[in-house]
């Protein structure tokens, strides 16, 4: 009993302390942005975790959005309502599906990525050695790919909203004959730009905060091994899709929630 | 010995815990200006900790660490990315940056801490891998080096600033022969021609004596011994003539504490 009460007292000591770390580099490497000089490596970033994620977020989109105007459209028929299927869609892309799934596909696919090649840089002293040439690597590493993430998913949301709907309107109109008047005008009555557009950008921004700090904080903490450099990785994929969904749970509550 | 201001690097009192293990215990040393000073001592006793706590990279407990009389210990992270503009490391891996080619490593420094003109890094560049014999292999990528040649590029890319102090973390460790007299004679021209004080990190003595103009010995701690070459090589202490010897038994014992032998293989046969 004591045995488990000092190993999780350890514990929690050890997240608070990695947490005050992680606080501690945020602002280190806040602050350290934008120079002119910086603006080059930024690009750079926004290209490798952006740009690079697009298959991904373009492909999942489609599907995604096809999947849900199939399931609705049968649904629906039963009840002569399949004009509906463009306003249900768009619904729940802009305020759930949308941020999420970005997210969650972000974490796995530049999330870990932006952990592995920052914890081999740190593993290979690659880190050290820049230091002590006189450059922060909060500043030259940290900096552009967590503001770099912080750009670019708010951005893959919007393309992947678009690009679902797109495939949502494929399947219910082109494939199952729906009516494409009804289908947009459902849509356009019943989307508003702030509470569903401009929220679920929201979330998706907050998202991003979120996953990039996680993934550059686990490279950055890294134990200098191959195996720590596997452990961050999984930690970062794990960490950033639970904070994603929790984050997601209390924010619809207080966005969309009755009390509201 | 040297007076104060003789002293680039001058370490008083020094000591260093990590969880339980005492890294250094009240240890002083000072690097003279303009020579090359030798850190030798058994793996494991912390020689690359001491460069880091030079370059300030670790704090240690309690200790000064003087460089130009400026206190290592005490300084702002901006003050020590300042001062580090005046040091080059070269790291045991070399360090070099994986996603820039050879030249481009060795420019780094230059691009980040100057504004000179793209013709002029051109030609710093050029120069330093000169120096180190690989002006040939400027296109190539840290991948396709060998062992010696990315030493050398990292020995290029440290003194692209002209650094005051050069700090070689076990430069000879895992090179071959001919890269290893490469090295040799590189460390000792380039200290020679940028008159930059140099500090060796290293366990191989017979490559360090060669060119060392000071050594100490550190071992559990403290240093155990000190002196030029010369006077080290006759210094009759049994762990510094084990250590300079490598006499693989004496006062540091060939085994890891353990339990003895025969109890361990046999059990307690009296049981």
């Amino acid at each position: 009993m004591i045995q488990f009460l000092r190993s999780f007292g350890g514990r929690s000591l050890d997240r608070m302390a990695s947490l005050g770390r992680a606080t501690i580099m945020w602002f280190t490497a806040l602050a350290g942005l934008p120079g002119p000089g910086d603006l080059r490596l930024l690009v750079r970033q926004i290209y490798h975790v952006g740009v690079l994620s697009l298959i991904i977020i373009v492909l999942s989109a489609f599907s995604i959005g096809a999947v849900i105007a199939l399931q609705f459209h049968t649904q629906l028929a039963r009840f002569g309502a399949e004009d509906s299927v463009g306003l249900g869609l768009a619904l729940v892309l802009l305020r759930e599906l949308g941020p999420v799934v970005t997210g969650l596909l972000f974490a796995g696919r530049a999330g870990s990525a932006i952990t592995a090649e920052i914890g081999l840089m740190k593993t290979t002293e690659q880190l050290s050695s820049m230091e002590m040439m006189g450059v922060d690597p909060l500043r030259r590493i940290v900096a552009p790919r967590l503001w770099a993430g912080v750009i670019s998913m708010p951005l893959l949301t919007a393309i992947f909203n678009v690009v679902a709907i797109y495939g949502g309107l494929v399947v219910a109109v082109e494939w199952l004959g729906g009516d494409p008047g009804g289908f947009w005008s459902g849509m356009q009555d019943a989307v508003e730009l702030w509470h569903d557009v401009g929220k679920g950008m929201l979330k998706s921004v907050v998202f991003a905060v979120v996953v990039t700090w996680i993934a550059v904080f686990q490279g950055y903490d890294t134990e200098p091994t191959a195996e720590g450099i596997g452990l961050a990785t999984t930690r970062t994929v794990v960490a950033s899709s639970v904070m994603v969904l929790a984050i997601d749970f209390l924010l619809t509550l207080s966005m969309y929630g009755e009390f509201n | 010995m040297n007076g104060a201001d003789d002293n680039l690097i001058e370490i008083r009192n020094l000591s260093f815990v990590r969880g339980d293990r005492v890294i250094f215990d009240d240890l002083s040393l000072s690097v003279p200006r303009g020579k090359i000073t030798a850190i030798m001592g058994p793996s494991g006793t912390g020689k690359t900790t001491l460069l880091r706590i030079i370059g300030g990279q670790v704090r240690p407990d309690s200790g000064v660490v003087l460089i130009d009389g400026q206190d290592v210990c005490g300084m702002s992270r901006r003050e020590l990315f300042e001062l580090r503009k005046d040091m080059g490391m070269l790291f045991q891996s070399s360090a070099l940056f994986t996603d820039l080619n050879v030249f481009e490593n060795v420019a780094f420094p230059l691009r980040v801490h100057t504004d000179l003109p793209e013709d002029t890094v051109r030609d710093l560049v050029l120069m330093k891998l000169n120096a180190v014999g690989l002006r040939g292999a400027r296109d190539l990528m840290p991948s396709q080096l060998s062992g010696g040649m990315s030493r050398r590029v990292a020995l290029a890319r440290a003194v692209a600033l002209d650094p005051n102090l050069l700090m070689y973390d076990e430069p000879f460790t895992g090179q071959d022969p001919i890269a290893m007299g490469v090295l040799l004679s590189l460390i000792e021209s380039l200290n020679d021609s940028l008159k930059t004080t140099s500090l060796v990190v290293s366990h191989d003595i017979h490559e360090t004596i060669s060119i060392a103009d000071q050594i100490y010995l550190i071992a559990d701690g403290t240093i155990m011994g000190s002196g030029t070459p010369d006077t080290l090589a006759v210094d009759d202490s049994p762990r510094v003539h084990q250590f300079m010897h490598g006499s693989p038994d004496g006062p540091v014992p060939f085994h890891y504490p353990a339990d003895e032998f025969l109890y361990d293989v046999l059990g307690d046969v009296n049981a």
